[in-house]
């Protein structure tokens, strides 16, 4: 097994935060505000407290095999070669995730910031950093997501308040959207956007165990929520659900509509310094969980020898998406509104399938016996 | 062809599996962690310990004799015998083995011949023998190396004693030891039944004393070699504060630190590094603060360096580091006691190497690097100011030509108009790109920097400031780069000079040409990944088994002197991530006179 080392409380909380937030930059904002309108910002929140029941669901399945993560409960629970299929499921996904991450990012740094520079010239680069955060590790990650964490949280902030001159409140209004049931049904589907929550039980052990699980998992889950609603709410405050439905990136447009005076505007230096970093550590985190599903699959020691073919892999799936239509209305749809499918319901199932069958892990059966 | 196989090896090692034992690494236990994740590392450490202790090659005779034995008992009585294949000796260890035994003879004319074989006399000049007898009866000699040892001690206070003694004084036997010593008047003397340890002891500037009869040398202290005096520090000065610094002596370096420290508790453990060179190595720490571990890892550390020659403290710094491919010093090397003294007494280890004037503090982390001596000596809202500018000196230091060119080149929008417009003026008549504008003046301040090192004096100074004015000048007017640059590249040196510690200001250096890269290469987005890189880099540095980033990442208590400095009054408790035997400083109120009433007291 791959020694992934240890962090605390505030690692795995800058981690996870960073990962979920990472699609605030991309184009999620735009397919939410064409969707819902006026209604987006709170539709967000209705996935955010539906991720929070899926993840009191998953804290319930990791509290019945306490000092196992959810790979080593799949294997308990549904055997070992369906074990070994669903966490080869997870590492396909995630090398997915890695990929398709990779391209939409590149396609929007493409279209904003380096309209001349080759695609395959910014994925290669970008590729050689993960990798070398793959190298390292997950304590590497969760470090340099740590050291981050609040240079791109105080950017974020200072971005949005700078904007305050352009925002007209009266833009967030007909607060029921394009109705309140299509905004709790895309609510409910998007509440994909958030389930990448569902990897902290695979990194548990990492974390120092249940306590740290529960604490950071729904912190994360209700701080990502509180973000990403408030940054809805300034976009459409700033550009008005019809123009925020059009902008690729509604992040970097508002970014690009600061103005002070002569000499303050045009701030995008911050946003893309976000942005890239943002980026860099939820893609390699994807990819180096996909390597350690893969590895675990297998058995496989280290995880190092299998840098390279992943890259690649990456590599070709981020430069596969034809044009940036096809990310978004292919790829990115799979990605953050049926991934809920893997992410959500195979823990779900496993869940009904460990009650129904009684399993419970070692130290959860010491305890019930009298 | 063996080397294109191991290419083509490694090539395929890329892409194939295969296993790897991982190097063992120590580690200290961190925040938050329990005592589980601490006892593998004391594993770790011992298995390390006898591995290395079973590898390493004695030069002693004695055990070269005991493994011959050895190997001799392993030879299965019956089989056909085999050659054995044998590592060949060091030039040290047959040096030894052609000495019959370490142990000191019985009778003079062996023991000279011994000493004279050991230092290669006659051909080495600089050993002095002076036979002589004592108390008209007994022949004796004394040994010493000329120029290290003081000729006034040793005539007034070895020969003109023993040249006094009357044949009455000197008792047959065991007698004739306490006899000695009461006769010899230094400070030090020192039974040596051991000809390596004699031979140690001449080597340090002592005289090594050998009477017929006896089975020892009597070894004085006489250490008097030329040295420099105690001056004011060179690269670390400052206004306010004490002005003194190391020497190369180091008896007089560690005399130094126990002035300040006058503790009991403060150890020096001395080491022998470099088989030719002999280097005395001191550890300094205090027993009742210091994490023992530290102080056993610094021990096995510098006991299992097998190296011909230890020079100067630069040499050991690399032997001993963590991460020796890092651009980034894990050793903070000080020539300042004071500040020596104060990271001694929060829990760190100081090693001192006799001939270089500066001391290794470890562990270290990257905030200790970014303080300076004066900033305990100053007020700490000036502190505060101090630090907050040498940070962004940091910053600036490495990555302003690489911002600059990658805006200049590719994100121009970014830039307000009106500076735009003066930019784009300044380099209108320049005919180079920016990138090779920037190499130019980078290469052409780093050449000054080193030509006025190199110059003798006050010369030097005069030639950096006044070539680099002409340097610039003579650019600009000739159109070879633009006067914003000039003020770029200026800041940037500057900013590098503001950096408090010498070996850190180096790697901003070379870090500086690779964000220059980046920036030229993917402009902003070059720039962000490269700080990526450069901060992967940082957390996964390590300083004798403490993360480089504690207290930053990982998280760790909140300390009251990392970026900001609180007063020192606020300063309660040792750094955290030392795990120290004493965790606190000071009593939770440190200015009681403040909590009483002043009538009363």
């Amino acid at each position: 097994m791959i020694r992934e080392g240890h962090f605390g409380f505030y690692e795995a909380f800058s981690l996870m935060t960073i990962v979920l937030i990472t699609k605030l930059f991309y184009t999620s904002p735009m397919v939410i505000i064409k969707s819902l309108g006026t209604a987006a910002w709170y539709g967000t929140l209705i996935s955010c407290g539906i991720t929070l029941v899926f993840f009191a669901l998953l804290f319930s399945l990791m509290a019945r095999f306490p000092q196992q993560d959810l790979y080593q409960i799949f294997e308990a629970v549904t055997g070992k070669i369906v074990g070994k299929i669903l966490i080869l499921i997870f590492a396909v996904y995630l090398l997915y995730k890695a990929g398709i991450t990779l391209a939409e990012f590149i396609a929007v740094l493409n279209v904003y910031s380096m309209p001349y520079t080759p695609q395959s010239v910014l994925v290669f680069a970008f590729l050689l950093l993960v990798v070398a955060m793959a190298y390292v590790g997950l304590e590497g990650i969760a470090r340099v997501a740590y050291v981050f964490f609040y240079p791109i949280i105080g950017s974020l902030f200072l971005l949005l308040l700078l904007a305050i001159p352009n925002y007209d409140y009266c833009y967030l209004t007909p607060l029921l959207g394009h109705g309140l049931l299509r905004t709790m049904e895309t609510g409910v589907i998007r509440s994909a956007a958030y389930g990448e929550i569902v990897f902290l039980a695979v990194i548990i052990n990492s974390i120092h165990g249940l306590k740290n699980f529960k604490k950071v998992g729904f912190i994360t889950v209700i701080s990502a929520g509180v973000i990403f609603s408030l940054c809805l709410s300034c976009i459409l405050a700033a550009f008005q659900y019809t123009v925020g439905g059009e902008h690729l990136s509604g992040m970097y447009q508002l970014s690009r509509i600061i103005y002070f005076s002569r000499f303050l505007q045009r701030v995008e230096s911050i946003f893309l310094f976000i942005w890239v970093i943002t980026s860099l550590i939820t893609v390699s985190f994807a990819f180096y969980l996909a390597l350690s599903s893969y590895c675990r699959a297998f058995k496989i020691q280290n995880h190092r020898p299998l840098l390279l073919p992943f890259s690649t892999l990456v590599f070709v799936l981020a430069l596969y998406p034809d044009n940036i239509a096809e990310i978004i209305e292919v790829h990115v749809k799979v990605l953050r509104a049926y991934s809920s499918l893997i992410l959500m319901f195979i823990p779900i199932m496993v869940l009904i399938m460990a009650l129904i069958r009684g399993k419970k892990g070692e130290k959860a059966n010491d305890q019930a016996k009298p | 062809m063996s080397e294109q196989q191991g290419i083509l090896s490694k090539l395929i090692a890329l892409i194939t599996y295969k296993k790897k034992n991982r190097p063992k690494t120590f580690t200290l236990a961190e925040m938050g962690e329990g005592q589980d994740a601490g006892n593998p590392n004391t594993n770790d450490q011992s298995n390390n310990r006898k591995k290395n202790s079973g590898d390493s090659r004695s030069n002693n005779t004695e055990n070269i004799v005991q493994d011959s034995v050895k190997q001799q008992e392993k030879i299965v009585p019956g089989k056909p015998r085999r050659r054995a294949l044998k590592k060949p000796f060091s030039p040290s260890e047959l040096k030894s083995t052609r000495i019959e035994g370490d142990k000191v003879r019985s009778d003079i004319d062996s023991n000279i011949e011994v000493i004279k074989q050991v230092f290669g006399l006659p051909k080495n000049k600089d050993l002095i023998i002076r036979e002589f007898q004592v108390g008209r009866k007994r022949r004796a000699f004394i040994a010493y190396l000329d120029g290290m040892a003081d000729k006034n001690i040793i005539n007034m206070y070895i020969l003109s004693p023993l040249f006094k003694v009357q044949e009455s004084d000197l008792p047959e036997g065991k007698g004739l030891n306490s006899s000695l010593e009461s006769i010899i008047e230094t400070n030090d003397t020192k039974n040596q039944d051991s000809i390596k340890k004699v031979a140690t002891e001449i080597l340090k500037g002592n005289t090594a004393l050998y009477v017929h009869g006896l089975d020892y040398f009597l070894t004085c202290e006489t250490i008097g070699f030329e040295k420099r005096g105690v001056e004011a520090p060179k690269t670390e000065g400052i206004v306010k504060g004490p002005q003194e610094a190391f020497g190369e002596n180091l008896r007089t370096n560690v005399a130094l630190l126990r002035r300040i420290i006058r503790n009991s508790n403060l150890i020096t453990e001395f080491f022998e590094v470099g088989e030719k060179s002999s280097t005395t190595v001191a550890v300094l720490y205090l027993r009742d603060v210091v994490n023992p571990a530290i102080v056993k890892e610094v021990s096995r550390r510098l006991s299992n360096i097998a190296i011909d020659f230890l020079g100067n403290a630069g040499m050991l710094e690399e032997l001993i580091e963590d991460n020796p491919y890092s651009i980034i010093p894990t050793i903070l090397s000080t020539e300042r006691p004071d500040r020596t003294a104060s990271h001694i007494v929060e829990g760190r280890v100081a090693i001192v190497v006799d001939g270089a004037p500066f001391a290794m503090i470890v562990p270290v982390t990257m905030n200790a690097l970014m303080h300076s001596p004066e900033d305990s000596s100053l007020k700490w809202q000036y502190t505060v100011g101090l630090r907050a500018i040498r940070f962004f000196a940091f910053f600036a230091a490495s990555m302003l030509p690489g911002l600059y060119i990658a805006i200049t080149t590719f994100h121009r929008e970014m830039i307000p108009t009106d500076l735009l417009i003066a930019i784009a003026k300044a380099k209108e008549n320049v005919p180079f790109p920016t990138i090779i504008e920037i190499l130019l003046m980078e290469m052409g301040f780093e050449l000054i920097r080193e030509a006025g090192i190199r110059i003798p004096g006050i010369i030097g100074n005069t030639l950096g400031i006044i070539g680099a004015l002409i340097l610039g000048e003579a650019a600009v007017s000739a159109n070879i780069v633009s006067p914003v640059l000039i003020i770029i590249v200026a800041v940037t040196g500057l900013s590098n000079f503001a950096i408090p510690n010498y070996s850190l200001a180096f790697g901003v250096r070379l870090a500086r040409f690779y964000y220059i890269l980046a920036g030229a290469l993917l402009g902003f987005y070059g720039i962000v990944l490269a700080l990526g890189g450069y901060v992967l880099m940082l957390v996964n540095l390590k300083s004798f088994g403490i993360p480089f980033l504690a207290v930053i990442a990982p998280k760790g208590r909140k300390s009251k002197d990392v970026i900001l400095r609180w007063p020192l009054w606020m300063q309660e408790a040792r750094p955290d991530y030392l795990n120290p035997l004493d965790r606190r400083r000071q009593p939770e109120i440190a200015r009681r006179w403040a909590q009483e009433d002043p009538d009363k007291a």
